[in-house]
This record gives C-alpha cells, sequence and structure tokens, in this order.
C-alpha cells in the first residue's frame, strides 16, 4: 500500500468516525428500511446518537454531543453560527439542522436517504458526514485563524486562548499582529519517549529553518514555557517535553490551505505519539535482528565442532538400524519369558519351594549390547 | 585517530584476556560437592587474581576479574548524549534478558558497567578458547557500531517525518 494512502488509513487521523461510518453505511445498503436506535462513545466524551425508524424511512436522526475545542463560548443559543454553517456544508441535500437539538446534546442532524445517490458518491457523502465531529471543532479553530490579518485590535487581544481537542492535551492559540502562534505543551509518560521526540522537535526546527521550507509556518522548541503563556495556570505550562510553536501566516490559511492547516495542528499531538511510537517499534525489531547475528558468532565458537564430533562417534546408519532392531526383539522375548514364569508361580504351590525361590528362580541381568556398563 | 585508539584498546583487552582465560575445575572449598564461580562469590582471596582495568577515556573501560575456575568482564559503553544514553541501555537490557541464548552473558551487569559476561572453565571446556575471546572482541566492536548507527537511524526518520508533516502546510 502506498505511504501516503497507509496516513490516511491511521485511526487517529481519520476524520470520520469509524464506528458512525459503519453504521450509516449500515442504514444506506439496508435493502428495506430498518428500525435502529444505537448510542456510540468515543475518547470518553464524544458521544452519537443514531435514530432510524421503518415506518418514515427518510427521518434517520444525528445528535452529537462533543466537548468544545474553546471552552468560553457562551453556549445558551447553541452552537456559533459558522460552525453551523460549515456542518449544514457537509451536504446541504441531505443534512437538516434540527433547532432545539435533542436535550442532552449539542446538535441535531435529520438525514435524508432519498437524497443520497446510489453510487460511489453516496458512499463519500457517508464518509463526510461521519466527519461532523471534526467539522465542529475545526470550525472554532477555522473562525479564529480566518481572522489572522485583521488589523482589529481588541481588548486582550494577546490573551492566550487555551483550546482542547484531545482531553488532558491541550494547546493555546495567540493573536499577534500578521500571525497566530500555536503554542502546544508537550508530555510525555515515559523519559524515553521525551528523548525521542525532543530529537524529532529538533528536527523539525532543523527542516523549518531551512530554504526548501521557508513557506511552512515558522517552528520553534524550547525546553521553557514561551514568553506569551506568562501568567497561564501552572498545571498547563508543567511539561516534561517543553513547548513546540508554529507561526501560522495568511499565507496558511488561504482557500484550501486553511482546511489542511487546522488539521494538521489539530492532530499535532497524535502525529508526535504516533512517530514515538513508531520509532521505539523500529528500535525493538532491530535489536531483535542484531540480537540473531550476534548470537550465531558465539555458536560457531563451539558447538558447531561438538556437533561435528557426536556425529563422528555414532557410527554408519545401516549399522544403527540393525542395533536398534535387535534391542527391542530382545526386549520382547524377555518380557513374554517373565510373563510366563509369573503364570507358573502362580500355578503352582510347593512346600519349603519359597527357600530354594531365590536360588533357582534368580536370573541374571540382562545386558544390551548397545549400553555401557561401568565396571567397579 | 580514532580508529587507532580504538584497535589500542581492543588489541589490550585481547592480550589481557588470552593471560586471563587460564581456568580450570576448581570445586567449592566451603560447601560440599558444589562448584561455584569464585569470581562472583569471592569468599577465598588465595583463589582470586588481581582485577585489572583498562580505560580507553574517562567514559569508557573494561573491568577484567578472574579466579581459579571463573573470569568476568564488564564493560562500560561510551554515551555522548541522551538519546545515545537511552539506546544504549535499552539495547544491553534487551540482551542481557536474553542471556541465555549467549551461554556467557550475565543477566545483570555488575554495578557501574553496562554489560558483564561470566565465563567459567565449563565453558572454555565446550567453546574454543580463542573464539570467545574473538567473540568478545567483536561483540565490543558490534555494540560501538550497533549504538551508533541506531542513532543515526533514528534521527533520519525523525527528520523524514518532519519533511512529511511540514510539507502539508505548502
Amino acid at each position: 500500500m502506498p505511504r501516503h494512502r497507509q496516513k490516511h488509513n491511521m485511526a487517529c487521523f481519520q476524520r470520520e468516525s469509524p464506528a458512525l461510518k459503519e453504521i450509516l453505511l449500515r442504514l444506506y445498503r439496508a435493502e428495506k428500511p430498518m428500525e435502529l436506535d444505537h448510542h456510540l462513545y468515543e475518547f470518553g466524551s464524544v458521544e452519537y446518537h443514531v435514530q432510524a425508524s421503518a415506518s418514515i424511512p427518510d427521518n434517520t436522526y444525528l445528535s452529537i454531543a462533543t466537548p468544545l475545542l474553546y471552552q468560553d463560548v457562551v453556549l445558551s443559543s447553541g452552537l456559533p453560527r459558522y460552525t453551523l454553517e460549515m456542518v449544514k456544508g457537509i451536504s446541504p441535500d441531505v443534512i437538516e439542522i434540527i433547532e432545539p437539538p435533542k436535550e442532552g446534546y449539542k446538535l441535531t442532524l435529520r438525514l435524508k436517504y432519498s437524497r443520497i445517490p446510489r453510487n460511489k458518491g453516496g458512499v463519500k457523502m457517508i464518509a463526510s458526514i461521519s466527519s461532523v465531529q471534526g467539522v465542529i471543532l475545526s470550525s472554532q479553530l477555522k473562525d479564529m485563524l480566518m481572522n489572522v490579518n485583521s488589523l482589529e485590535v481588541s481588548q486582550g487581544m494577546y490573551r492566550p486562548v487555551k483550546l482542547i481537542y484531545h482531553p488532558r492535551e491541550p494547546f493555546f492559540v495567540i493573536k499577534q499582529p500578521e500571525k497566530i502562534t500555536a503554542v502546544f505543551p508537550m508530555r510525555f509518560k515515559e523519559d524515553t519517549d521525551v528523548i525521542i521526540a525532543t530529537a524529532f522537535f529538533q528536527e523539525l526546527m532543523d527542516i523549518g529553518s531551512s530554504k526548501a521550507f521557508v513557506k511552512a509556518p515558522h517552528c520553534i522548541w524550547s525546553p521553557i514555557p514561551p514568553a506569551e503563556l506568562r501568567g497561564e495556570p501552572i498545571e498547563d505550562l508543567s511539561t516534561n517535553g517543553g513547548f513546540v510553536s508554529f507561526d501560522i501566516t495568511g499565507r496558511h490559511v488561504e482557500g484550501k490551505r486553511l482546511d489542511k492547516t487546522v488539521w494538521n495542528l489539530l492532530n499535532f499531538y497524535a502525529f508526535v505519539k504516533y512517530h514515538v511510537k513508531s520509532t521505539r517499534g523500529f528500535i525493538q525489531r532491530r535489536m531483535r535482528t542484531r540480537l540473531e547475528s550476534l548470537v550465531e558468532v558465539l555458536y560457531n565458537a563451539g558447538i558447531k565442532d561438538e556437533h561435528h564430533i557426536k556425529k563422528k562417534n555414532r557410527g554408519p546408519k545401516g549399522v544403527r538400524k540393525l542395533l536398534n532392531f535387535s534391542k527391542s526383539k530382545l526386549l520382547k522375548k524377555r518380557y513374554n519369558f517373565i510373563n510366563k514364569i509369573k503364570r507358573i508361580r502362580s500355578r503352582i504351590k510347593i512346600h519349603w519351594f519359597s527357600r530354594f525361590r531365590k536360588r533357582w528362580l534368580n536370573f541374571s541381568r540382562f545386558s544390551s549390547l548397545t549400553r555401557y556398563e561401568k565396571l567397579n | 585517530m580514532a580508529a587507532n585508539m580504538l584497535r589500542l584498546y581492543l588489541t589490550c583487552i585481547r592480550n589481557t584476556l588470552e593471560a586471563a582465560m587460564c581456568l580450570q575445575n576448581f570445586p567449592c572449598q566451603e560447601v560440599e560437592r558444589h562448584n561455584k564461580p569464585e569470581v562472583e562469590l569471592k569468599t577465598s582471596p588465595e583463589l582470586l587474581l588481581n582485577s585489572v582495568v583498562i580505560c580507553r577515556n574517562e567514559a569508557e573501560k573494561c573491568l577484567i576479574e578472574t579466579s581459579i575456575n571463573s573470569l568476568r568482564i564488564s564493560l562500560k559503553v561510551k554515551q555522548a548524549d541522551e538519546l545515545e544514553n537511552i539506546l544504549t541501555k535499552k539495547f544491553l537490557r534487551f540482551l542481557s534478558m536474553r542471556a541465555e541464548a549467549f551461554q556467557v552473558l550475565r543477566r545483570k551487569p555488575v554495578q557501574g558497567y553496562d554489560i558483564s559476561f561470566l565465563i567459567t572453565n565449563y565453558h572454555c571446556e565446550e567453546m574454543q578458547k580463542q573464539r570467545l575471546i574473538d567473540f568478545i572482541v567483536q561483540f565490543m566492536e558490534d555494540i560501538d557500531k550497533e549504538i551508533s548507527e541506531l542513532k543515526l537511524s533514528v534521527n533520519t526518520r525523525g527528520r523524514l517525518v518532519a519533511t512529511e508533516f511540514l510539507k502539508q502546510f505548502i
């Protein structure tokens, strides 16, 4: 499989929810309208509720509950208008936003399955609908990034905004004149991960400052919090992997690049963690391969010679076969003879015979032709 | 220059091992019918020879401890930075956990060193002495080479991944 396709198949970088996609596709491919009431939970905080009725086949309801990227948004009037427009824009003919949403959910959509074409395009549409959670979260960041070139100076312009895409992994966005800086505090569970990630961040800085990547966002890694984050709570600033900052300018949010930039920023943590995990796996595989070659050297030091000597003293193959055959025959004979004696013993009982039994019926030990007996 | 230094270091270790690896069977003096490697127990000083430390520099050294029936070789591998440090630790720990495959490898290194070998008179009977010494010296060379290659590979992977990540913004 080509590498670029492999990247898109990684679950952590897929926009669509795999479980939700499977359920919507099942409804799409069903020959008859079916009854469905399914709850899905993802990442511990995202909930989907899919309801379909067999009696009204064109009314399939999808409700979503997800924590928002930007927690300070006032939610009394529901999701921001920009977010609702982005969601509707996934597929305007198929999606209808239900107001107000179902209780306990941020958004409820009605999906008109009759308007989904019955071809490959239909499957693609279902995949786009399954990415609704990603659309909701990225819409907030898009809204912020789209105003990067605005000269409007508002109170608290340089105040960092805390965004949470993955639970327990917040990052900060700081609006500045003509650019927006995204700062990622990096935390890892193990020291090995910290060192591998630090090596990666240094390569990222090196590559980012090269001529070939002048157009890419300027990237800085520092072990201490940047000056812009002064005043933030200490628990957000205590890290073991340092801070990675990206400067996003107007060039990175033009046209189709906006969507890519937003998606890359939202998945930066997942990207780094995946790289660290792959590197650890690579090191392990490499060590296993090396172990075999190191051990082989030692085996050649002695065991081969021993094996050779053992083989030499065994004798020709034909003689070995003959010996094996005679041994089994002799053992059989002995067994039959002993059984015969036992039978004789049980029939005959002679008085005073027991005294002489030991002397008469004491047979010498059978010595095998192939076994060595130690002489005392 | 560095290659020359390494050659001298390895030659010194080889010569010392050739002199030290004169082992014979010697049953334990304290417990009847027991046969233990005296270099590990160190209970009878008359059975121990003087240990030798061969230092290439402050970071790299080799400790050779000999007794009548066993020989212990401990190595300290050079670690220039944190990445080499973790790679060395991981790799040598990986090998130590599979010590039975090596027969002469000790499961736990001596304190202050990264890896240790224990060679007994039985090993000398089963294996050729020259080849054992060749194995130890070759092992030292291979470890250095492997750590350097691993470090290079990790950095190369990081560079490739960083390139792919930044390409998406262009």
